[in-house]
């Protein structure tokens, strides 16, 4: 038998405090999808090339796989579920056709949020640049950049 | 074709092979007792080069040689044609091994349920076949195998054959516990599997006025250590590899061939890109060398409705690849190519370049039939069955939208039911472009069947059979009686006991295999033009595509969104496959195995999509549809390739042109030292 060594973190998800205990050598990514079971957050590869797990901490995106527990300790992590299904950014993707199989879409609507917050008005361009480590095999991402220009415009 | 092991026996044939299966509590202990496995192999020479595998002399990867499948083909006087021909242009062609890299790889569940089945939820493209391939494997009847194909994160083809499915059910089966199978990004880029890597030699005949007299091809695909759905890619190869031409001549050889490389299969286009780029490249040449503009070329050559192809099957559904060039033809991109572009630095150079392509949807002179369940609830509502597969394409929602056109419901009444053997009826596979036109077709057939049952009713309640059924905003009109809402007919059926649940059927006509040469030859295809921009880096070989336009025989439009969204998808993985996803194989070893090395396009290499409809009216499709999943894919390729020989005048053969081959090509015709000297290009 493998005996599993864990420790307790503590830091705000979506608002709200939460306490964990997990292995130490956990990712962010894994505590969310096998601790908590908050599986909005996917994984595409574990390694830092795909985006698909991106979470805001402390409203800066970041890859969740490659985020330590260690460094989620006492600070604000916002995931998918965070945001409110309602939100202008959301409605867009849908009505723009932005998502096709689903599995990357939190990621990019994650990285979209938070560029919309630090840059309400951003030009195409920079909406290519901001999702540019977020990686969809199905769009070509054309309809993407729309759903997230056209919330902008919202 | 039944070539692979579930579990390796005594012979591994590739990296992907499974030897052992481990099932533990935690991933932890799963991976400390796979360390504790120790096989022992013995080295046997690999065999990685299909050219040298077709040897006589060669290992052999199966005991029955490496030569999977050889078709020859002859048709018309190919001699002749040559002899008369006024221009003959030859090449040798290569792709390379595309990966699927969809983003969620191949994973899923199994558990036993309260009636002692085997359920398995994974990704997929086929419950009902995938519960078929589980039960021949653990010979099981397959009424003891329950499978789902939840909301797939991705397909392309690369879910087409079973991946974790077997393996998740040989857990349950002997554990009697629940299991669950996700593998990494690696296992699944080493053990999935590809597009096959081609080789194809074409030698080419035309006439001064641009005619295609005659095409002699040769097809090598590597189709790995496993047939998989090889046999059928490699049929499709030759299918399309004259291109949508008229051409009354053609030689074909073609090979599908073992080796120790990773397996290959489906994977959207399903063995017409690798074709499509040898004979787009091809004709671009004769244009060049006729001194003829590459869309009339094409045009002058284009087949039509009606038309005998190649092989003696009737070209019988719609045919829109005249419509599509075109249309190509006067798009500004087009029209505007010779306008001079301001370019930022004097080492770019730009180009535009042109190719079609063609592929037959459904699945040919194999019986091609699927079944759709119509029932209607007493509280208005409709629930449509069927055995397709969400991969992402949208098939779900173009079905509800469907039935609620045929039975005049808001579409917020409809529910679909999709892809559980248990409860939905056996729809086939959701691949090669088919499930809209298949599953419209078999709904149709269940929105009749329904009309039939209304019948039954009024005959049951009434004692005469109503002549007239039909379906309108306010419930279903029979003969010129009231409205009657669907909710109150759903409780009428019910109180005669006549069932409130139809099945439509609905079989693709087919053609029958044409002896000696095609074994399955389709009747209904897709025609597309792809228009590609390129800015060439001269310095780097690196090349940029800021502009596709991509024009579509699609049928009848159902669904703007998903259409205009599968067409950009295709293009930016024909984008991909074009210029950047660069396999790198050594000994059958993947050395690429991540998406840090195995690059895909990201939004900053997507280029501006144009997508433009040809909206031909397909009389067998629902509505006037077609397939549309693999169109846009088919002529990225060789669009790109020939506004690169447009850019700056060298000939691109291999797919992918990375910047490395680029350069060469360059170097070796000079632009790169002519730039140095100070010297002017073209561009």
């Amino acid at each position: 038998m493998v005996h599993r060594i864990e420790r307790e973190f503590s830091f705000v998800l979506n608002g709200k405090p939460v306490k964990v205990r997990a292995p130490p050598a956990y990712s962010l990514l894994e505590v969310l999808r096998y601790e908590l079971r908050m599986t909005g957050t996917k994984e595409g590869c574990a390694r830092g090339d795909c985006g698909e797990c991106t979470v805001l901490i402390d409203g800066e995106p970041v890859h969740a796989c490659l985020t330590a527990m260690t460094q989620v300790e006492g600070r604000r992590v916002t995931t998918i579920e965070g945001i409110d299904p309602g939100h202008p950014l959301v409605r867009a993707f849908v009505e723009s056709g932005a998502v096709q199989c689903g599995h990357c879409t939190p990621g990019l609507i994650v990285a979209s949020y938070a560029l919309l917050s630090r840059n309400p008005r951003p030009t195409e361009e920079e909406v290519r640049d901001a999702i540019r480590g977020n990686l969809c095999r199905c769009t070509g991402y054309a309809k993407v950049v729309a759903a997230v220009l056209r919330a902008a415009g919202a | 074709m039944k070539d692979r092991p579930v579990l390796c026996d005594d012979k591994v044939r590739y990296i992907g092979d499974p030897v052992a299966l481990v099932a533990a509590e935690t991933r932890e202990a799963a991976s400390e007792a796979v360390r504790l496995i120790d096989v022992e192999y013995e080295p046997l020479p690999p065999v990685t080069d299909p050219v040298r595998a077709m040897m006589p002399d060669s290992p052999k990867v199966h005991e029955g040689g490496n030569v999977c499948r050889q078709t020859s083909l002859r048709f018309g006087d190919v001699e002749a044609a040559f002899a008369a021909a006024d221009v003959v242009v030859e090449g040798t062609y290569t792709t390379g091994t595309q990966i699927h890299a969809f983003l969620e790889t191949e994973a899923g569940i199994s558990y036993l349920d309260e009636q002692g089945r085997i359920v398995v939820v994974a990704g997929g493209q086929s419950p009902h076949r995938d519960r078929a391939e589980i039960a021949h494997a653990l010979d099981l009847p397959p009424e003891r195998i329950r499978v789902i194909t939840p909301y797939v994160g991705g397909a392309f083809g690369g879910k087409d054959d079973v991946s974790v499915q077997i393996h998740l059910a040989l857990v349950t089966m002997k554990t009697g516990r629940a299991a669950r199978l996700v593998l990494s990004r690696e296992e699944s880029m080493v053990s999935g599997t590809k597009r096959h890597p081609a080789v194809i030699r074409m030698r080419t005949a035309a006439s001064r006025d641009g005619r295609l007299l005659a095409n002699e091809v040769e097809i090598i695909y590597d189709t790995g250590a496993y047939a998989a759905l090889g046999p059928a890619v490699l049929d499709v190869a030759i299918e399309n590899c004259n291109g949508p031409y008229r051409i009354a001549n053609a030689k074909i050889d073609a090979y599908l061939v073992y080796t120790n490389n990773m397996v290959a299969s489906a994977f959207r286009g399903f063995g017409a890109p690798q074709v499509l780029f040898a004979m787009e490249r091809q004709v671009d040449r004769i244009a060049r060398k006729l001194g003829m503009d590459p869309i009339e070329l094409r045009m002058i050559n284009a087949v039509r409705k009606g038309d005998v192809y190649v092989f003696g099957n009737r070209m019988e559904g719609s045919v829109g690849i005249y419509d599509c060039l075109r249309a190509a033809r006067e798009h500004p991109l087009w029209r505007e190519r010779g306008r001079p572009v301001e370019l930022e630095y004097p080492w770019l150079r730009r180009g535009i370049g042109v190719a079609a392509g063609m592929k037959g949807y459904t699945i040919g002179a194999l019986p091609d039939r699927g079944s759709v369940s119509l029932e209607l609830n007493p509280d208005g509502t409709v629930v449509v069955g069927g055995s397709f597969t969400e991969i992402g394409q949208g098939v779900v929602e173009s079905v509800a939208q469907l039935a609620a056109e045929l039975l005049r419901v808001p579409v917020e009444r409809v529910r679909v039911l999709f892809a559980d053997t248990e409860r939905s009826p056996d729809t086939s596979v959701t691949s090669a472009s088919r499930q809209v036109f298949l599953a419209g077709n078999a709904l149709r057939r269940a929105v009749e069947a329904l009309a039939e049952r209304v019948k039954d009713l009024f005959e049951a309640e009434t004692g005469k059979r109503p002549s007239s059924v039909s379906f309108t905003e306010e419930g279903a009109v029979v003969d010129s009686g009231r409205p009657v809402p669907l909710g109150e007919l759903a409780e009428r059926l019910e109180a005669k006991g006549l069932g409130r649940g139809v099945v439509g059927t609905y079989e693709v006509p087919k053609v029958e295999p044409i002896p000696g040469t095609l074994e399955i030859p389709h009747l209904f295809f897709m025609f597309g033009v792809t228009v590609a921009e390129v800015v060439v880096n001269v310095l780097t070989g690196s090349v940029t595509v800021p502009r596709v336009v991509s024009v579509v025989d699609a049928g009848r439009v159902i669904n703007p969104l998903n259409f205009t969204g599968q067409i950009e998808g295709a293009v930016v993985q024909g984008l991909g496959f074009a210029l950047m996803e660069d396999a790198k194989i050594a000994d059958g070893y993947l050395l690429t195995r991540d998406l840090s090395t195995y690059l895909i396009p990201s939004s900053k290499d997507s280029p501006r999509i144009d997508v433009i409809p040809v909206e031909t009216f397909e009389e067998e499709g629902p509505f006037g549809a077609k397939g549309i999943g693999e169109v846009g894919i088919l002529s990225v390729a060789p669009a790109i390739a020939n506004a690169i020989a447009d850019a700056c005048g060298v000939e691109p053969t291999s797919v992918p042109m990375t910047p490395e081959k680029v350069y060469w090509l360059l170097k070796e015709a000079g632009v790169v030292d002519k730039l140095k000297a100070g010297g002017e290009g073209h561009g």
